[in-house]
């Protein structure tokens, strides 16, 4: 049905389930769990037999990042995390250079693992730090505070970490502009190679959103957003993508990789997975089973995926669309059809709509969302979405 | 024939009517236990939702009376909304008697009012019951008391009865029985047969409600539609029992179903008279006065691509319902769509509902408004049913506007209210007296005002004890003007509006504020002006959204941004895009919001 001249890159992404507290804006597949009772050890036996299972989907593929998220996976013990690193490095084509980056919060125990993680070959740490305000912390229900924050970042960098993400939020529940823009400049002065300055936003099926926070009106979230733009530029941080700011060469090539519409395999409780069979000429999305003891029982076997979609040409292009647009550049006008597998023609239409509309900018190089279109990306992705919305059929 | 009795249910909403009728039902075993959904005779599923009666229905029964005679009933269900009053003079003038049922504690209503008269004129029996006798509240004196001085009829030997419990019903029987006339006519006669309504089935094609005043009907034989000329073989005759039951005759003084080859309504039209091909009859019966749609609305598809499915499900409703009528309108604005008219804004909504719900379209429907009468400076009449066409300011010598008597009955405690209301809508009082704990109002109102939300008004200053019922009465010159909005410079024909020149100011001031209430705020900012002519009378501005984009999309879970987005674009499927502007359909109403707070 598409057609593939070849495999886009391939990343993977590992999903670490547990975090000892939920907080109340995450809607992410994470279960509360007291400190040392996570089945590490079970967990990781299946984690490697999901891993397995997959290779033959995967075959000969070079991969270009990991990335182990959650949840908190640095809640992982040293050894465990090893034997998880042994293992991809004895399964997988990865060279020592790509990146693999581990999702950490600072939680004091954890920071004590940061040098084991650095030596078993983990190259980037994304600290989820979201507030240095011990005030703001406790809102959001986090359970560190704005000095375990700092002395991760220290520790990490101590460890000898090059490449390290900070995790900021702003618009916080009565955050007023001087305290956002404090939160950033504490980020700053610790330079890290990448920040991710995000809004903090209520989703369904949170705390948050059953008990809704009174948070700042939206003149004030939107000069946060400018004036931590401004301050990051100063700072020589470029944005590259919605909420991606980064020192030259320390952009994240994982999540590059999502927004570029490569491919992912996903393993663990919940992962999604992203997979094009260049052969068959078609792109499919996997899904596994969230709750943690099911996916242990079930790894290792098909009936760990709970959902496998095979996406049409609408939602290709809709979903192509709904990442790259993200990046402030944009793409190459010829990674549509590498990622695809479709002709840019096939959305002519809806781009000429865009471009009329100041959303876009694109000719056969480059297409990219113009600073308007960047600003209001969900309308500028209304113009690609299907005319009569049908559900990706399933498999 | 003497032992057929033809009768009508008289009643306000909520009086009962349909209860009773299955009660009827139940006793006379027209259904089983198993059968029996309540109202069966509401088969519309928006009639039940609803809790009224559209349109008019029969039920054949046949009751075993105490004097051992079996009586073959025939009972014309009637609409009891005041938009519905055409349906009900067709219901009655196929019956010899009627049933007026009152609720024993709210007393009589004006629509009852209004359709007791009609039965009056057209000399049925009429036979005052007051039912839902059971309740704590009901004052049987007080009501039959009402009863006499409002309607004149003889209430002392009113029957009470409570439907719901079935109290009182068999000797509602058995005196239905004995003081409604029996029905007269030749049996020998040539056939005239009157059609009380016609529908169209999908599998029988246009089904005719007809009552056989002389002659008969018989399967195989042929008849004749009187005003077309054509003629038609008999398929199918029978009766409901109220489940469709064939039979091989229709007699004279029968009510029953015709069903002949007729594949288009207007082929078997409403108060036509059939008559038979072989011997025709002389003359047509009476039949009824045409009707007229009195309210009209611009109906647009929001998305014009289903323009074609809309025009196909329109002209299917109309099969179904004489008074719609619908025409092409072209819009500026709105694109390709249809200038429908109505009997009132129940009718509208109750269209508007239908479209939606069994054709599954979105569609947005401008302001309702009534037809003005212009005279030009040529000397011309013409009638504009879309403010859009209203000729230019210099071409008109006069515009008139339609007024209706509107018939109110109140209790006495919110007289003030009422009284406020109908000056407040530029009414001029013709009547007020008092009868029993009512007061009897009769007002001269502009339609103009009436339309937009007189009844919920009326309904909400007097707790809902108010009933009203209207007619036209004439059109009258008055200072109107058209009030234009013009979103972002930019004249939107869809939302012009026309207006009493003395409240155009305020009107204008109003519109603009409730449209920024109902636009949301989009990528740009909007202003929003009130203008007559090239005079700007308001302006409002609606702040450009600061943004609209998810902040953070990592994971490979694209789902939940995708449900984001199509969260977004169902929020946008009543909006209508103008230019770079999306409105909703709220702000083309936003005239039937306005003026309350006053």
């Amino acid at each position: 049905m598409f057609d593939f001249k070849q495999n886009p890159p391939l990343s993977l992404y590992i999903h670490f389930p547990w975090c000892l507290q939920k907080c109340p804006y995450c809607d992410f597949n994470s279960h509360a769990i007291a400190a040392g009772e996570a089945p590490e050890s079970a967990y990781i036996d299946a984690l490697i037999r999901d891993l397995e299972f997959e290779l033959p989907r995967i075959w000969g593929r070079r991969l270009i990042s990991v990335f182990i998220g959650g949840g908190t996976p640095s809640l992982l013990s040293a050894q465990a995390l090893d034997r998880l690193m042994s293992v991809l490095r004895s399964h997988l084509n990865i060279h020592s250079e790509i990146e693999i980056t581990l999702e950490a919060n600072p939680g004091a125990a954890e920071a004590d693992r940061f040098a084991a993680y650095r030596q078993m070959g983990i190259n980037r740490l994304s600290i989820g730090v979201q507030s240095f305000a011990d005030e703001k912390l406790k809102r959001l229900g986090r359970i560190h505070d704005g000095d375990n924050a700092v002395k991760a970042i220290v520790m990490a960098q101590a460890a000898g970490f090059e490449n390290i993400n900070i995790d900021l939020m702003f618009g916080l529940p009565d955050q007023t502009l001087d305290e956002a823009i404090s939160d950033l400049r504490i980020a700053l002065e610790h330079k890290p190679g990448h920040i991710s300055w995000y809004q903090l936003t209520i989703e369904p099926n949170t705390v948050f959103y059953k008990q809704p926070p009174v948070l700042p009106d939206d003149d004030d979230i939107w000069a946060m957003q400018q004036q931590g733009k401004v301050l990051l530029q100063e700072s020589a941080f470029k944005q590259y993508e919605i909420s991606a700011y980064a020192l030259p060469k320390q952009h994240s090539v994982h999540n590059t990789n999502y927004w570029q519409f490569g491919d992912y395999l996903g393993i663990g409780a919940g992962a999604h997975g992203k997979l094009t069979d260049v052969a068959n000429g078609m792109i499919s999305r996997f899904v596994r089973h969230r709750i943690p003891d099911s996916y242990m029982q079930k790894a290792g076997a098909e009936q760990v995926i709970t959902q496998q979609t095979r996406l049409n040409r609408a939602d290709v292009s809709l979903e192509f669309m709904m990442n790259a647009l993200r990046l402030t550049e944009g793409i190459n006008t010829a990674l549509f059809l590498q990622r695809t597998g479709l002709p840019i023609s096939v959305i002519d239409a809806q781009l000429q709509d865009a471009e009329k509309r100041g959303l876009l900018e694109w000719d056969i190089e480059k297409l990219k969302p113009t600073a308007f279109g960047l600003r209001y990306l969900n309308d500028l992705l209304q113009i690609f979405m299907p005319s009569e919305s049908k559900q990706p059929s399933e498999l | 024939m003497k032992n057929i009795r033809n009768f009508a249910i008289i009643a306000h909403i909520d009086h009962g009517k349909s209860t009773l009728a299955d009660r009827f039902i139940q006793l006379c075993g027209g259904l089983n236990e198993r059968e029996m959904q309540d109202q069966v005779l509401d088969s519309m599923d928006l009639e039940r939702e609803r809790g009224i009666t559209i349109k008019a229905q029969s039920v054949s029964l046949n009751y075993k009376a105490k004097n051992g005679e079996t009586y073959l009933l025939n009972i014309i269900d009637t609409p009891g909304h005041v938009d519905f009053s055409y349906e009900v003079s067709r219901s009655l003038s196929a019956c010899e008697g009627a049933l007026l049922i009152v609720d024993a504690a709210q007393g009589v209503e004006a629509q009852s009012v209004a359709n007791c008269f009609t039965a009056i004129d057209n000399g049925l029996e009429v036979l005052p019951v007051l039912n839902k006798i059971d309740l704590p509240s009901a004052e049987p004196d007080r009501v039959c008391q009402e009863i006499e001085e409002i309607i004149g009829v003889d209430a002392s030997d009113a029957i009470l009865i409570s439907a719901k419990s079935g109290q009182g019903v068999p000797e509602l029987l058995e005196q239905l029985v004995k003081r409604i006339p029996a029905p007269q006519g030749d049996d020998n006669s040539p056939l005239k047969a009157l059609i009380i309504d016609s529908w169209f089935d999908n599998y029988l094609g246009v089904v005719s409600l007809v009552r056989v005043i002389d002659g008969s009907i018989e399967v195989g034989k042929k008849l004749r539609v009187m005003s077309t000329g054509q003629d038609y073989e008999i398929n199918e005759v029978g009766i409901f029992t109220p489940k469709r039951t064939s039979k091989k005759i229709l007699r004279t003084g029968e009510v029953g179903y015709v069903v002949t080859g007729i594949k288009d309504i207007h082929g078997a039209p409403v108060g036509d008279t059939l008559t038979s091909s072989k011997s025709p009859a002389a003359e047509p019966l009476p039949g009824f006065r045409k009707i007229k749609p009195r309210v009209f609305a611009g109906l647009f598809p929001v998305d014009s691509n289903t323009y074609e499915a809309f025009r196909d499900a329109l002209a299917k409703l109309s099969l179904n319902d004489a008074a719609l009528f619908y025409e092409p309108e072209t819009s500026q604005a709105l694109g390709f769509g249809f200038r429908c008219g109505f009997l009132g804004m129940l009718h509208m909504e109750i269209i508007q509902e239908r479209l939606e719900r069994e054709y599954d379209l979105s569609l947005i429907t401008t302001a309702p408004t009534v037809i003005y009468q212009v005279e030009t400076t040529a000397g011309e009449i013409v009638y504009v049913d879309n403010p859009a066409k209203l000729p230019a300011v210099d071409k008109i010598s006069e515009i008139r506007e339609p007024i209706i008597r509107a018939d109110i009955l109140v209790p006495q405690d919110y007289i003030g209210n009422v009284i406020a209301l109908c000056i407040e809508k530029r009414g001029e009082q013709k009547k007020l007296h008092y009868v029993g704990n009512q007061i009897s109002l009769s007002y001269e109102i502009p339609m103009n005002e009436v339309v937009l939300d007189f009844f919920d008004r009326l309904k909400s200053v007097s707790r809902g004890y108010a009933s009203f019922d209207y007619s036209f009465v004439q059109f009258q010159a008055a200072q109107l003007v058209k009030l234009d909005i013009l979103i972002n410079g930019e004249r939107i024909d869809a939302l012009s509006c026309i207006v009493h020149k003395d409240v155009s100011q305020r009107r204008g001031r109003e519109l603009t504020e409730k449209m920024k209430e109902f636009i949301p705020r989009q990528m740009f900012e909007i202003s929003i002006q009130a203008a007559i002519g090239s005079k700007v009378l308001a302006k409002q501005v609606i702040k450009a959204l600061r943004k609209n984009v998810t902040a953070k999309c990592y994971g490979g879970d694209i789902s939940r941004k995708r449900k984001l987005l199509e969260k977004q674009k169902a929020g946008k499927k009543r909006m209508k895009q103008c230019g770079s502007v999306q409105i909703p359909q709220e702000a083309f109403m936003a005239i039937l919001h306005v003026g309350r707070d006053n």
